[in-house]
């Protein structure tokens, strides 16, 4: 019975990572730019759902409507009229530009909303379900079945619309994309402006399951990172596969080594990951 | 076009850079005329900057209560307080940097240490190095005064005062109680207060039936939960600070956790605690070194402790939590060592730091021999219908321990 609790929880836990992660592995893939911004955008949102739920009383579930369009035009201006400046510069550069915006948001973030950790608490609350044995929280399933439906809209978006081949065009190979007809810089915006979107909206989720405060950012992003190793860059699948795996061997070893060491294998994987197969679980050798 | 641009910010910047470096060392020395500057390492950004706020504000409302007076006597002239703060990022070694930089760059006269007993720690070999008194408002581990240092004072007492009172309410009021559960932020004082715990447990008769750490910025403790649920224990017990420990009551809530009795330290003190929680905090049990509840008649500065609380609550609209009263407590303190020593010779007031002997708001304040205090009875409470309710001690109870937590 424990052993279900334990699969559900990191079945849970891996959708939610997936979630995290999906923007910044779109932006990475796509654009080549380790978006260091992504986890200030994450806390963004979910003070955009406090802030909805406190003032207007508008469930979560709707704020993803108002946050979605909202971050998409925000990415899209920064990455027009900031990051395509120097987006064909060393990598060095972009990370360090996006570095230098995440500072600005996040202490922006701590002087307007200050750095008191704050909750939103649904009323009257969703309570939890028994599934198989095991006792899953309502509000994490819904988030959980949320993510995945973001995720599957933007697998969606990018196999089937005309703006999705071309962000696919880009990322395999911008300069035949160029060569067909593609305008290169607003590919780059769209696909910045869906990474924000997707963060934004991730945010929104999280408000739901953990404490909100600008200190979270650096959780979210290294969350997102070591996700998007694992997985593999760029692709909707490879967050999925990425997010889940993390999942359960966080919780699978926190049960049997004690939860001090549930990063400290997660991280081991990472290393092991880079060494032997450093593309990822369903990434493509050579994809750079 | 765009490389070169950034190119020529990044020149452009340096000398910038040199020439605020250059203002800076001026500006320094100027305001030294009878003026007692203390220097203020703090995590004023990082994960610990809503610590560093309260820190502040304690220091703050002391520094601006000792000028309304007129400033700080010595020997029969005024000294006007400037407190001089510096941010060491929540980064432990950037803490000894910027402690070394008070002393020797901003020339302060003394020192409160930085936040918490890990970082306080690690800075007091410097102040010590430098011969700096420093009064620490947030160290309670022991292993921060066994170091046979003389320049280091601290206001909170061992780690055992808060852990040893409350078993011994449990133990007395809830017979139910056998088996323990110690969930601990892996971070030198939640584990500190964690291992005394099982102490505390182990001797008066509990099994501690779970002990285990979990890594500072753990995201998700669903793993751990499950674990415990799995061994029902009547008492759960989490330390850690507040981000954590709201995470983990709402992930108790969400998987249905109950237990006769849920202990957490260091949260439930602040209210912003009760406020993200709202009922499920109800009937958490706590300690702390200070309440507001408490009604001391002090000789500092501060006077009563319902001084002290008014004067919070005009200045920050908000009750005041022991992390806050200790900073305060630290300012009067030096008030009344400086004024005590007629002096601000650092040997003099470290001497006067020594022999105090006084009643503060805070309660009475004496130093033991390894520094840190020595004459305080931390209250134990409870969080009742939205509020704080002090269990322990007699003096200043005011109400019965409560069982079931949901």
């Amino acid at each position: 019975m424990q052993a279900m609790q334990i699969l559900i929880n990191a079945l849970v836990l891996g959708s939610l990572y997936a979630c995290i992660a999906i923007g910044f592995s779109l932006v990475w893939g796509v654009l080549n730019v380790i978006n260091l911004i992504h986890g200030s955008f994450i806390v963004l949102g979910a003070y955009l759902a406090f802030g909805l739920y406190q003032s207007l009383h508008l469930s979560p579930w709707y704020a993803i409507f108002v946050a979605a369009p909202l971050f998409f035009a925000l990415g899209y201006v920064i990455q027009r009229l900031i990051l395509n400046r120097v987006i064909t510069a060393p990598v060095l550069v972009t990370l360090t530009l996006t570095f230098g915006l995440d500072l600005i948001l996040n202490n922006a973030m701590i002087y307007f909303f200050t750095a008191d950790y704050r909750k939103l608490t649904l009323s009257p609350p969703l309570g939890s379900v028994s599934i198989a044995g095991a006792v899953v929280p309502v509000d994490r399933l819904i988030a959980t079945a949320t993510a995945l439906l973001l995720t599957g809209l933007l697998y969606l978006l990018l196999r089937r619309s005309r703006i999705g081949r071309a962000i696919v065009a880009v990322r395999l190979d911008r300069d035949a994309a160029v060569l067909m007809g593609v305008h290169v810089p607003s590919i780059y915006a769209v696909a910045f402006g869906l990474g924000a979107a997707l963060a934004g909206c991730a945010g929104v989720l999280m408000a739901l399951i953990f404490p909100i405060s600008p200190l979270t950012s650096s959780a979210y992003l290294g969350k997102a990172f070591v996700v998007c190793v694992l997985g593999g860059l760029g692709s909707v699948s490879g967050a999925l596969a990425g997010g889940l795996l993390l999942a359960l061997v966080e919780s699978v070893g926190s049960t049997y080594l004690g939860p001090s060491h549930a990063t400290t294998l997660s991280f081991l994987l990472l290393i092991i990951f880079l060494i032997l197969r450093p593309q990822g679980l369903v990434g493509r050798k050579g994809f750079e | 076009m765009s490389a070169s641009w950034v190119a020529r910010c990044l020149r452009l910047s340096v000398p910038l850079g040199a020439l605020a470096l250059a203002a800076g060392a001026f500006a320094g020395p100027a305001a030294a005329e009878d003026v007692i500057k203390i220097g203020a390492p703090l995590p004023i950004t990082g994960p610990l900057a809503p610590e560093a706020v309260k820190q502040q504000q304690g220091y703050d409302l002391w520094a601006e209560q000792a000028n309304k007076a007129g400033g700080i006597n010595v020997g029969g002239k005024k000294y006007k307080v400037e407190i001089v703060y510096t941010d060491y990022q929540s980064n432990t070694p950037r803490a000894v940097q910027a402690t070394e930089q008070l002393i020797t760059q901003n020339n302060v006269n003394f020192l409160f240490a930085a936040f918490g007993s890990g970082a306080a720690k690690a800075a007091s070999t410097v102040s010590e190095k430098y011969k700096v008194p420093t009064l620490a408002a947030t160290a309670s581990s022991v292993q921060v005064y066994d170091q046979g240092y003389k320049y280091l004072f601290g206001t909170f007492t061992p780690n055992d005062t808060l852990t040893t009172p409350l078993t011994k309410i449990i133990k007395a009021q809830v017979p139910d109680v056998k088996k323990v559960a110690i969930l601990a932020r892996n971070d030198l004082f939640p584990l500190a207060i964690a291992q005394e715990m099982e102490k505390s447990a182990k001797d008066n008769g509990f099994e501690v039936v779970y002990f285990e750490k979990y890594a500072i910025g753990t995201l998700d403790h669903s793993a751990a939960l499950s674990a415990i649920k799995a061994l029902s224990p009547q008492w759960i017990f989490v330390t850690g600070y507040t981000n954590d420990l709201l995470q983990i009551r709402k992930q108790m809530v969400d998987q249905q956790m109950k237990a006769p009795v849920v202990s957490m330290i260091a949260g439930p003190a602040y209210q912003e605690f009760i406020d993200a929680l709202g009922k499920s905090a109800e009937n958490v049990t706590s300690a702390a070194w200070w309440h507001p509840a408490e009604q001391y008649d002090g000789k500092d500065i501060f006077g009563s402790t319902a001084n002290f609380v008014k004067l919070f609550k005009e200045k920050y609209k908000s009750e005041p939590d022991y992390g806050q009263a200790s900073a305060a407590l630290c300012g009067a303190l030096f008030q009344l060592a400086i004024e005590k020593a007629g002096s601000i010779d650092r040997d003099k007031v470290r001497d006067a730091l020594a022999s105090l002997d006084v009643t503060t708001f805070f309660g009475p304040v004496k130093f033991g021999a390894n520094g840190q205090i020595n004459s305080l009875d931390p209250p134990v409470f409870q969080i009742q219908g939205g509020k704080p309710v002090v269990l322990f001690p007699q003096a200043i109870k005011q109400g019965e321990l409560k069982v079931g937590v949901e």
